[in-house]
């Protein structure tokens, strides 16, 4: 019997843990061409992903999940809605303790959501840093609805990034079951 | 200095005019017609704008003070003579104060300047010796602040259109059972969406019956979204038609990977 392929995307904007919460699930090495970034604003890093970032997690005999994170700048959407075909969900990244990045955050959660009709959650990522907003303010400060899940978590954590994705896989049972 | 508003745009040039207090006329040639913009000392003096010529005639017939009709025989009366001699006419038959000529030609110009400042390209050259003819009424305003004002808008603009990317969503009201709409104090246009928010009403729907450009409809949605009023609508999302047969293998797709994700970290 032949393999099956199945994908879930990981999404967010630029630095907030996108390549970080793909490697700590991952059995392999993430793979991601990187370039360095060498203008003013982009310095936050020193690198950043341009291709995709690329995990995967045997299931089991015929069954692989692959994870994609997004190449973090918006100039590579063409790339986005390819990613998008096809996925099981998607996980959006914020990163918790840079308010400066959520209204990007909400713009890519808008137009990913417009790409396909598959549940999603969102990720308030870096919980362990200091000035990491809470979860509750978070979802008042991103205008998310009460019925969308958003999770605590610490991407460089297998635990919390299983939760993540954990959380994600019921959201897409439930849905199955509605209909 | 002459050049595209593609590569300079209209609020750089208006504050290079203003900051270096330049005197004379920018024309601009833009697909709806030409524009002048003059200046004294790098301040807007007049301004004429397609249709709106910047005449005193047409200035208070576009403010609702005299009709089409009125405007239409002062004009020719002010061609003869001249703007100035028309505004002196109509002060002392008492038709008219005098501050309200200016508030009038006031508002004309800023019009005209927030108009223009959302100009994407056109050509446009700076001429030092043009000036409005003698006969004109000028008023002169400081673009300073304008300009401070117009670029705060386009930046608010732009965000607005980052939250909102898409119009082809539709709104509803958030569960705010405390909000009395009543109590609040909305303008025109935010009770006017407010009345069509509906599951089956996009954004995009909203703003072609109102009659709104995208620009204004996302302002408005902004508006009350800020105040905690309304929400996208998150799509009913229509999930994909599958056979019972791949749902079936999607749902055992999906409970296996659960049950494989679950494992992870206990096996160590
Ligand atoms: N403290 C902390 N740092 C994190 C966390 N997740 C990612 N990082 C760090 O944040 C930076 C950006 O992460 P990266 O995965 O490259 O972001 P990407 O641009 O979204 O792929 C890196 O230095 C990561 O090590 C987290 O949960 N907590
Ligand atoms: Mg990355």
């Amino acid at each position: 019997m032949q393999t099956q392929t199945v994908k879930m995307v990981v999404t967010g904007p630029f630095s907030s843990g996108k390549t970080q919460f793909v490697q700590s699930i991952s059995e392999i090495d993430v793979v991601a061409t990187e370039r360095t970034i060498s203008t003013e604003e982009e310095r936050v890093k020193d690198q950043t992903t341009v291709a995709m970032d690329f995990g995967r997690i045997t299931i089991d005999d015929d069954l692989i999940l692959y994870l994609f994170g997004t190449p973090g700048q918006r100039r590579f959407d063409f790339m986005w809605e390819i990613l998008a075909q096809g996925m099981l969900g998607f996980v959006v990244l914020v990163d918790s303790a840079r308010p400066e990045t959520f209204r990007e955050a909400q713009s890519i959660l808008e137009t990913f959501r417009a790409y396909a009709p598959t549940p999603y959650v969102v990720a308030a990522n870096k919980q362990d840093l200091d000035d990491a907003w809470a979860v509750d303010d978070l979802r008042v400060a991103l205008r998310l609805d009460d019925e969308i899940k958003m999770l605590p978590c610490v991407a460089t954590s297998q635990e919390d990034v299983k939760n993540v994705l954990l959380e994600l896989l019921y959201s897409i049972l439930e849905e199955m079951e509605l209909d | 200095m002459k050049g595209n508003l593609r590569d300079f745009s209209p609020t750089q040039l208006l504050s290079l005019v203003s900051l270096t207090k330049k005197t004379g006329s920018l024309l601009v040639n833009y697909k709806e017609g030409d524009a002048t913009l003059s200046f004294r000392d790098g301040k807007l003096v007049y301004s004429a704008m397609g249709k709106a010529d910047g005449s005193l005639a047409s200035i208070l017939a576009r403010a609702g003070r005299i009709s089409e009709k009125q405007a239409g025989s002062l004009s020719q009366y002010a061609a003869k003579t001249s703007d100035k001699q028309l505004g002196l006419l109509l002060i002392q038959k008492g038709y008219i104060t005098q501050e309200d000529i200016v508030k009038s030609i006031k508002r004309h110009s800023l019009a005209s300047v927030n108009s223009f400042a959302n100009w994407k390209e056109g050509a446009f050259a700076f001429d030092p010796e043009k000036q409005p003819d003698e006969g004109r009424i000028t008023v002169p305003i400081d673009l300073e602040n304008v300009i401070i004002q117009i670029s705060r808008l386009q930046k608010k603009d732009s965000q607005l259109e980052e939250e909102i990317p898409s119009l082809d969503i539709a709104l509803k009201f958030t569960n705010r059972p405390n909000v009395k709409l009543s109590e609040l104090q909305l303008n025109k246009d935010e009770w006017r969406v407010l009345n069509y928010i509906k599951p089956d009403n996009t954004i995009r729907m909203i703003a072609n019956k109102l009659n709104m450009s995208d620009k204004q409809v996302r302002r408005v949605i902004g508006s009350l979204r800020e105040a905690g009023l309304v929400e996208l609508a998150h799509a009913r999302r229509r999930p994909e038609k599958l056979t019972e047969q791949d749902k079936e293998k999607k749902r055992s797709n999906v409970v296996r990977i659960i049950n494989r994700l679950q494992s992870i970290g206990a096996e160590s």
